[in-house]
């Protein structure tokens, strides 16, 4: 059987090492890339992971955990990061490489991509939410979008004008992206000493958790909610936001090129995602994906450098180009043909919502966080004045692991 | 059916049974090598994927051991089972099971009792018949489950279309967003796929109720309504009681229609479910392997229970005398 | 038997082919919709623009086609091992007197019932250190324990039916025992056999908590082969949008799995509604 296999590996020795990337599913780009960053030491091939971030996780989590060398490269969602790198999964990254990837990544991509002070994964695009609207919609209204617009305006002037609200409020990781905006949005934070791991302090019962919670209860309760609103996620809020009660909508960037050549495409405008208070900075949610080297990989270098290729910011301006998703890096949005796609005043939000945005809490800990705050704050018309003080309990027990999730 | 034993078969098995048993003969003793030696593999195999693993649980289930923690293992005796039994989540978890189990048995008793009594009626096309109903019976669960989810779909399913005339139903009747909608969908899911195997084992009871008895009964005046209660379902005794342990053990595993429909949102969570998650999901080994202890006692309670309650012979009913 | 076939028996009749086949028909039609009509959302019954697409796409797709490989290699292995080893249990309670029957037909009845959930987590932890993890073998052994119960009951059920005297009857006219076995025996014990197969095939295609808990891949690239089966792919099923399930993709899938399950269903369902009976009537 090792001969056997020893004897294969010799035969495919003329075409070089194959670099095995597990993606997360998009439009082909991620496959396109392998294509083209393959040489002629290496040929990447991909494996696409399932839909949902969080079974993302779990799948890669089972084969690493088991010690598969059959994984080279992962993309990786930025909130399991440092729970991949505690567990000892992910190679560092070479000092070279990082500092290159530092140079040219936003800031808020490489604080996504470092745990304990080391890269450790690289930033490949970054992703952000903007408050999509429908200008005809928003004719109708009194609103004014040329101002930083409050989550309660937007629920008022949709609710007011028989429109619909759509977010992401299903019970899944996406609902968690939702409230940690929220909840950023109006200067908290859900977890603080983070680097406390089980014993980090929550601090989801504060006043930002108040109006977290009023900004999902006026939703809830009032007739911008979508009929969905409980099973809710990115694809269902896209069909919302393209019937004809759609509204307003918050999704992240890959909005602008969905609806192809459907007569809403024409009628979409934008603008910085909505602030939880009056007067604060919105936080826009960070996502995106960084690429990650499996520790037990046995070809470390080989990986690093097709790392190195796809993570340029031509090949994250091809990437964008293809998927929607994009650029980690200032340099990859100087794209001719994106700017053609997206207009500049589009590129100019997404970059300003990305340097703002807030990452989902940075730690080993992070699902164990997103399922209280989903086991607590779902369905979204359960949510009142005594969800934080509840979730705030429920966390610090689940952490604990004295809480079933 | 072809499968029934006549009494006087079995009757002949049981005597040369009996006259092997004679003790310690060379001929016995051969023949319980050679018995034994028959059905080692399949004993060994059925052992070494459950007795052992569930041993492993056992013990596994006194740490702390989160599988992306490795080093943090840590030995805490029964805590696992405190914190979960002490966990509200564990009883609502617990109690859907139940629900699931009840309602679901109780519809596919009663449906499958009306397919039997028209299976054994039914004079034509029995074959299509049968056909039919091995079909949902054969189905992946899976696929019943997506069927059915689409078809309460908001977006792409047709129920709200067409039972919008009912009062509780609406064009936008979202049945994945809340607890009792989706609780229904996932039962109707389930009650449609098994409920042909209910209807399969209850007909092979009813065919084995004489109808002279029931020709009697109605000689001597009894009521439709009397010679079902009377002479009908007390002599399918035997065959109700093993349709509903099999399929209530079998409901109270319900997993694959709840991982597909609604993954436990809207708290329609089984025990199953909860079980799959903390080890699968969470990588709470200690935990899981806890929960894994528990859910398999609950099984067995739940097997005793019916079979004391209903006071089913197994050995005799499965024919194993 | 009553022979009168009133309005209630057809009404009947009606229902059952209904309950039976509206959802069957549902899927199917389903899958005739094309996926920018799903993505638009399409609550109508029958599909708008009737496209055969979707199937072309499922047959394409590699992850679908090699699930369905991964689903017919492990559930067929597994079948043919469970009932070997089943038949020779079976034989043994049916035929011999030993000690421990008793207790092999508890074991038996205690598998059945086992709540498979409960082994994942041990199973996870022992396939990743025996290597077993999202292989073949991986699912075939879990498939096997947990088929052989039901394959043992059904095959003792028909194995005590058999009229063992006539093997001695044959001998006693000449036969070598080799012969009285392979012409009596055989022919008797075949349709038991088959039966038992048809219904563990049954449950391995079905089987998705150990599917979906000991696989990550439907094949591990160049140097491994990954074992997903149909069901666990499905459920993790991504199509071109990748935030929309692809409903009438799903549906075609759907469709396509079936197909087994039906055409086993319309050349034997005799033998499956025998074989799922036998012995439940008893006592």
């Amino acid at each position: 059987m090792v001969l056997l296999s020893s004897a294969l590996a010799a035969c495919g020795g003329d075409s070089g090492t194959e670099l095995i990337w597990y993606t997360n599913p998009d439009t082909g780009g991620q496959a396109k890339l392998a294509e083209k960053c393959s040489t002629d030491d290496y040929t990447i091939t991909t494996q696409v992971l399932p839909q949902d971030a969080s079974q993302q996780r779990i799948q890669l989590v089972r084969r690493l955990a088991a010690g598969d060398t059959e994984i080279d490269l992962m993309s990786l969602d930025p909130p399991f990061t440092a729970e991949f790198a505690e567990a000892g999964y992910l190679a560092d990254i070479p000092d070279g490489l990082e500092q290159k990837l530092t140079d040219q990544s936003f800031e808020g991509a490489v604080d996504a991509a470092t745990w304990e002070d080391q890269m450790v994964v690289a930033p490949f695009w970054s992703n952000t939410q903007v408050l999509w609207y429908r200008k005809s919609f928003v004719e109708k209204t009194d609103l004014d979008v040329s101002q930083p617009v409050t989550w309660e305006q937007v629920i008022r002037a949709a609710d007011e004008n028989g429109g619909k609200v759509a977010v992401q409020a299903n019970k899944y990781e996406g609902y968690a992206v939702w409230i940690n905006a929220l909840f950023e949005g109006a200067g908290g934070r859900l977890v603080e000493d983070v680097e406390q791991g089980a014993d980090a302090t929550v601090t989801v019962d504060s006043p930002a958790g108040e109006d977290a919670a009023r900004v999902v209860e006026q939703l809830a309760s009032s007739k911008a909610a979508p009929a969905d609103l409980s099973v809710s996620n990115e694809g269902t809020a896209v069909a919302t936001f393209g019937s004809d009660a759609g509204a307003f909508m918050v999704n992240w960037t890959f909005v602008w090129t969905a609806y192809g050549d459907d007569p809403v495409s024409k009628d979409i405008g934008f603008t910085r995602y909505p602030r939880t208070v009056e007067g604060e900075e919105s936080a826009p949610p960070y996502g995106g994906i960084g690429l990650g080297v499996n520790a037990a990989t046995e070809s470390r270098s080989e990986a690093m450098s097709a790392v190195e290729c796809i993570t340029s910011p031509e090949n994250q301006a091809f990437y964008a180009n293809d998927s929607g998703n994009m650029p980690a890096s200032a340099a990859g949005y100087d794209d001719p043909k994106l700017r053609e796609t997206y207009g500049q005043d589009l590129l100019d939000l997404f970059q300003q919502s990305v340097e703002a945005a807030a990452p989902r809490t940075v730690s080993p800990y992070w699902s164990d966080i997103s399922l209280s705050l989903q086991s607590t704050w779902h369905p979204p018309s359960s949510v009142d004045g005594q969800t934080p003080g509840q979730s705030a309990d429920f966390m610090s027990q689940a952490l604990q692991a004295e809480r079933l999730l | 059916m072809s499968t029934a034993v006549s009494p006087d078969q079995r009757s002949t098995t049981r005597k040369t049974g009996r006259q092997a048993r004679s003790p310690s003969t060379e001929r016995s003793r051969a023949e319980n090598r050679l018995g034994l030696k028959l059905v080692a593999p399949a004993v060994v195999l059925m052992l070494l994927v459950t007795a052992y693993p569930m041993l492993q649980a056992l013990y596994l289930s006194l740490f702390r051991y989160r599988l992306t923690n490795p080093d943090d293992r840590q030995f805490i005796g029964f805590d696992n089972y405190v914190t979960a039994l002490s966990d509200q989540l564990f009883w609502q978890d617990l109690w859907n099971t139940v629900v699931i189990m009840v309602v679901t048995v109780a519809v596919e008793l009663v449906i499958g009792f009306a397919f039997a009594m028209v299976m054994h009626r039914v004079i034509f096309a029995r074959g299509v018949i049968r056909t039919s109903i091995l079909i949902p019976y054969g189905i992946i669960t899976v696929v019943s489950a997506f069927a059915w989810q689409f078809a309460f779909s908001l977006n792409n399913g047709f129920v709200n279309g067409w039972f919008s005339w009912l009062p509780w139903i609406a064009a936008d009747t979202n049945w994945f967003g809340d607890h009792w909608h989706a609780m229904f969908a996932i039962m109707v899911s389930e009650i449609w796929k098994t409920t042909p195997f209910m209807a399969l084992l209850l007909l092979a009871g009813l065919s084995q109720v004489s109808e002279d008895m029931i020709e009697a009964a109605k000689v001597d005046g009894a009521t439709w309504w009397q010679r079902l209660w009377k002479v009908i379902l007390p002599n399918m005794r035997a065959a109700i009681m093993v349709a509903v342990l099999f399929r209530a053990l079998d409901a109270f595993r319900i997993f694959d229609n709840i991982f597909v429909m609604t993954k436990g949102a809207q708290e329609t969570e089984s025990s199953s479910f909860l079980t799959y998650r903390q080890v699968i999901e969470q990588f709470q080994l200690g935990m899981g392997s806890a929960l894994s202890v528990l859910l398999f006692l609950s099984v067995l309670v739940l097997a005793y229970g019916i079979v004391k309650l209903f006071r089913v012979d197994l050995s005799q009913a499965r024919g194993e005398g | 038997m009553q022979g009168r076939t009133g309005v209630g028996i057809w009404a009947g009749f009606a229902a059952i082919m209904v309950w039976c086949l509206l959802p069957v028909v549902w899927i199917i039609m389903l899958s005739f919709k094309s996926v920018d009509e799903t993505s638009a959302g399409s609550p109508q019954f029958f599909p708008q623009d009737f496209t055969l697409a979707n199937y072309g796409d499922i047959l394409s797709d590699s992850d679908f086609t090699n699930a369905l490989i991964n689903s017919f290699g492990i559930s067929l292995i597994a079948t043919v091992l469970s009932v070997i080893f089943a038949t020779f249990t079976a034989y043994a309670i049916a035929r011999l007197e030993f000690r421990g029957k008793k207790l092999v037909l508890s074991i038996a009845l205690a598998i059945a019932m086992f709540p498979v959930v409960a082994l994942v987590g041990p199973l996870f932890d022992m396939w990743r250190t025996f290597g077993l993890f999202n292989t073949w073998p991986g699912l075939i052994i879990p498939y096997m324990s947990f088929t052989l119960p039901l394959a043992i009951w059904t095959l003792s059920a028909f194995f005590r039916e058999i009229p063992w005297e006539m093997e001695q009857a044959a001998q006693v006219d000449g036969a070598t025992s080799w012969q009285a076995f392979r012409k009596v025996i055989v022919p008797l014990a075949a349709p038991g056999v088959f039966t038992a197969a048809i219904l563990t095939f049954f449950f391995a295609w079905n089987e998705f908590v150990l599917a979906i808990s000991l696989t990550t891949t439907v094949d591990g690239g160049a140097t491994s082969t990954g074992a997903r089966t149909v069901p666990a792919q499905m459920s993790f099923f991504v199509g071109p949008d990748p935030f929309n399930p692809p409903y009438s993709q799903l549906a075609t899938a759907s469709v396509v799995v079936t197909i087994p399950i039906i055409v086993i269903v319309l050349l034997f369902q005799r033998k499956i509604v025998a074989g799922l009976t036998s012995g439940a009537v008893k006592g």
